[in-house]
């Protein structure tokens, strides 16, 4: 057992801080809120620079083949940043095509994505679906004179405007909630009979909802076989389950260095505010919802590149992490008090995000459930 | 034992329900200080209220009131909060600063101020908070200098909510620079015009969308007149208030609203051929929420009523506090829960559910613990006032 970074991952999480420090201040996460884009070309280069978007893509395809720990660990810089624009979506679309597409798509796309001239998004929620459901696929393709025709709708998708592709998922056969008969498709985002329509958000990141109206793709636009995107879909909601719980442990780290600080600092009654043990006991919840955060996520980061991969803790360190997350920045509102009620105030930006990424890649109830399968109930 | 309203105040509140029904929409009922803040159409149904008998039930006839007991005003309070009109519109002079000119103020004071709040016409803010001094309000700093005729008065507040709309400012000033006057022994209160020549308003915008303010007082000149009460008794005035204060600001129904429009919700919205009501998750959270909500209430309606019999509160009012704002997070945490993913949604947005209200109001709760006293605080006082614990 280790739990030390390796110097190549200490020097990865090094120079993504130092490259977000640089690049992404807290001003600027509050201007690419108002901005229609969410991100700018700058930071998006930046970051193809140090190679971020090829993490996950394999070395032949130019990038770096990294797995989820590494992708763990640069999730929680991103976090403690606010880092706005999509890096998540990028890396689980590549993901799908770099398991799961045709020689010519990865050939195409995946070097355009390590570069940072491609970016993707993947759409699998859907707006009929009260909660949040994955197998809930009512958006279908069908062949027709040799184009797959999709029909539907797609929720929640991230940065749709700004992808160049499309992750689309869709029935090809079965029922609603059937893992049987979910396809994916690669699709451009310029397709035609495919609309978007932006989503006013929490943490004011750019969610869309994409309507598809007899949307054609060509034969190989299909992702892997047809029926058979469940498997797929359900690793890279995994994956994008874990990377959130990176951001959520950054963004944790982050809330708790603001708040300790500040309660080492606001003097009231003649003294630090950190001297009542009311605040106290407040600052060492945080610090134990931020380690055991910190240690289950890593943990499940490792365990799904093992041999004998335990799904079970990646649902267990959604549900907790997102749990323990609006904790943490309940109580760091509580002891910023007033003062980080403002909008102009960090704290807001965590507090916000900490919704958003509590409901990404499904909430705690949802892990909970999927625990509850895994242990065979 | 009885937990019931009288044959008339049942009446009364009948009467106000009909026309809050009526004149109460929701334009209206949104425009107080958390939510789009106050405008000329709250102003004039604060009018209104006053013109069809609604307001001042509990006030003394003789500054316009009606001489009834407080009970009439809390069931008033209880009829808007349901409607989600949680404040009178000019709340803070009538469920507050009104209070203490009735107890503290002298006659030309209460003649002066005291119709025009009972009358729905007049509003102030609060002047408390400043940068270095928020639980801890006896350190204050604004210098007040009495200068005989009047006090020239500088210095900064911060976080007073109202400001920008009200008419007065219900300022709470240093005028004992001594070292005997140090503490909360030094400090007066004063009733000032808002368009005083000095006096600055600055605005804070805060997470959920509403405005606060920081004041700057540059060497304003504030009659004597103005001063409320005695000199340097001002702290003694603001604890004297407080439990009352806490008793009409701390309105349980106002959450009746927020559990009605999740139980809706939960009715009418499906998943997997059933409506989320069946649920038992949602079932629990919501059966949870009108638990808390049911004990709130009642142990809101305890304080108020050991208010109205004159009865000594100590930690009562303070309990109330504590407990309705953190039930308020809890029931809007519960309803972030059940709408899931959409919860994120806005106002405005596609798909926002319920019109983008539990979103507002869950970035809106933060500040539930921390406005008026935070919790640490609440429960340090409940510690030592209701069980004589030693002060830390
Ligand atoms: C939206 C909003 C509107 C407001 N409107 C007004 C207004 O209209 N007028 C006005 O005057 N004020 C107003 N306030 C200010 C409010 O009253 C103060 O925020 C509050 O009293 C707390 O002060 P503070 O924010 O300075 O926190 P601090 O006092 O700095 O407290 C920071 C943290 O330390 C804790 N703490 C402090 N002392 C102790 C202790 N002895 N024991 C244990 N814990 C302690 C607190 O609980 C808190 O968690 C408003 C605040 C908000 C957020």
């Amino acid at each position: 057992m280790d739990f030390r970074l390796t110097p190549e991952q200490q020097m990865l999480k090094d120079s993504a801080r130092d490259f977000l420090a640089d690049h992404c201040s807290s001003d600027f996460v509050r201007q690419m809120e108002q901005d229609r884009r969410g991100f700018t070309s700058e930071l998006w280069a930046g970051m193809a620079e140090l190679g971020w978007m090829g993490l996950l893509i394999p070395e032949e395809y130019g990038g770096i083949g990294w797995g989820l720990t590494e992708l763990v660990v640069m999730a929680e810089e991103m976090g403690r940043a606010c880092l706005p624009g999509p890096f998540l979506p990028t890396t689980l679309g590549a993901l799908a095509l770099a398991q799961a597409g045709n020689e010519a798509q990865k050939q195409e796309i995946l070097p355009a994505v390590v570069s940072g001239e491609a970016v993707l998004t993947l759409a699998y929620l859907e707006a009929g679906c009260a909660v949040y459901d994955p197998l809930f696929q009512a958006a279908t393709a069908r062949k027709q004179d040799g184009a797959w025709l999709l029909e539907g709708g797609k929720l929640f998708v991230p940065d749709a405007e700004a992808s160049h592709w499309i992750l689309l998922c869709a029935r090809t056969s079965g029922s609603l909630r059937d893992q049987e008969g979910i396809s994916l498709f690669l699709a451009p985002r310029a397709a035609r009979g495919l609309e978007l329509r932006p989503l006013k958000t929490i943490a004011g990141d750019k969610q869309f909802e994409v309507s598809l109206k007899e949307v054609a793709l060509p034969p190989d636009a299909l992702v892997g076989e047809a029926g058979q995107g469940w498997p797929l879909l359900e690793q890279l909601l995994m994956t994008g389950a874990l990377a959130k719980c990176g951001e959520m442990v950054g963004g944790a780290a982050k809330v708790l260095e603001i708040t300790a600080d500040y309660a080492k600092e606001r003097v009231q009654f003649g003294s630090p505010i950190g001297r009542f043990q009311a605040v106290q006991h407040h600052c060492a919840n945080m610090l134990m919802d931020l380690e055991s955060s910190r240690f289950i996520t890593r943990k499940a980061a490792w365990s799904m590149g093992q041999e004998r991969p335990n799904p079970m803790l990646v649902a267990a360190a959604k549900a907790w992490v997102s749990e323990a997350y609006r904790r943490v920045v309940s109580l760091g509102h509580q002891i910023g008090a007033a003062t980080a009620y403002i909008v102009e105030h960090d704290m807001t930006l965590f507090s916000r995000r900490a919704k958003a990424a509590e409901l990404a890649f499904g909430d705690a109830a949802y892990h909970y459930g999927q625990v509850a399968q895994r242990l065979g109930l | 034992m009885n937990f019931g309203y009288t044959d008339e105040e049942e009446r009364f509140r009948q009467e106000l329900a009909v026309f809050l029904d009526k004149h109460l929409t929701e334009e209206i009922a949104r425009q107080n200080w958390e939510d789009k803040g106050v405008g000329p159409e709250a102003r004039e149904f604060s009018r209104k209220l006053a013109a069809y008998g609604f307001l001042g039930m509990g006030w003394p006839e003789e500054y316009g009131g009606k001489g009834l007991p407080p009970a009439y005003d809390f069931i008033l309070l209880d009829e808007l909060g349901k409607r989600w009109g949680a404040h009178v519109p000019l709340d803070v002079g009538y469920t507050m600063v009104g209070h203490t000119i009735l107890r503290r103020g002298s006659e030309a004071m209460k003649k002066e101020f005291l119709p025009k709040i009972v009358g729905g016409e007049i509003e102030f803010c609060l002047g408390y908070t400043e940068p270095n001094a928020g639980s801890d309000l006896a350190a204050m700093m604004m210098r007040a200098e009495d200068k005989g005729d009047h006090f020239l008065i500088s210095g900064q507040k911060t976080f007073n909510t109202e400001c920008h709309y009200a008419d007065y400012h219900w300022l709470a000033a240093r005028t004992d620079f001594s070292p005997q006057g140090t503490g909360y022994k030094g400090v007066s209160l004063f009733i000032v015009d808002m368009d005083a020549p000095g006096v600055t308003v600055r605005p804070l915008w805060t997470m959920s969308g509403e405005r606060t303010n920081e004041v700057y007082y540059d060497e304003v000149k504030v009659p004597r007149e103005r001063l409320v009460g005695e000199k340097n008794k001002g702290f003694y005035y603001m604890m004297e208030a407080l439990g009352s204060e806490r008793n009409q600001v701390f309105v349980p129904s106002r959450l009746r609203p927020v559990l009605n429009m999740l139980l809706a919700y939960a009715q009418e919205t499906r998943y997997q051929d059933r409506p989320l009501s069946k649920d038992p998750v949602v079932r629990r959270q919501l059966a949870r929420a009108a638990v808390e909500l049911e004990v709130a209430e009642v142990v809101a309606d305890h304080s108020r009523w050991l208010e109205a019999l004159e009865l000594p509160m100590t930690h009562q009012p303070e309990m109330t506090k504590v407990m309705v704002s953190e039930l308020e997070q809890r029931l809007v945490n519960a309803g972030m829960r059940i709408l899931g993913p959409y919860g994120q949604l806005e106002e405005g947005s596609p798909w926002a559910p319920l019109g983008g209200r539990i979103e507002w109001y869950y970035l809106h709760s933060f500040m539930t613990t921390i406005g008026a006293g935070t919790s640490e605080i609440g429960r340090n006082v409940i510690a030592q006032r209701g069980l004589g614990l030693p002060r830390g």
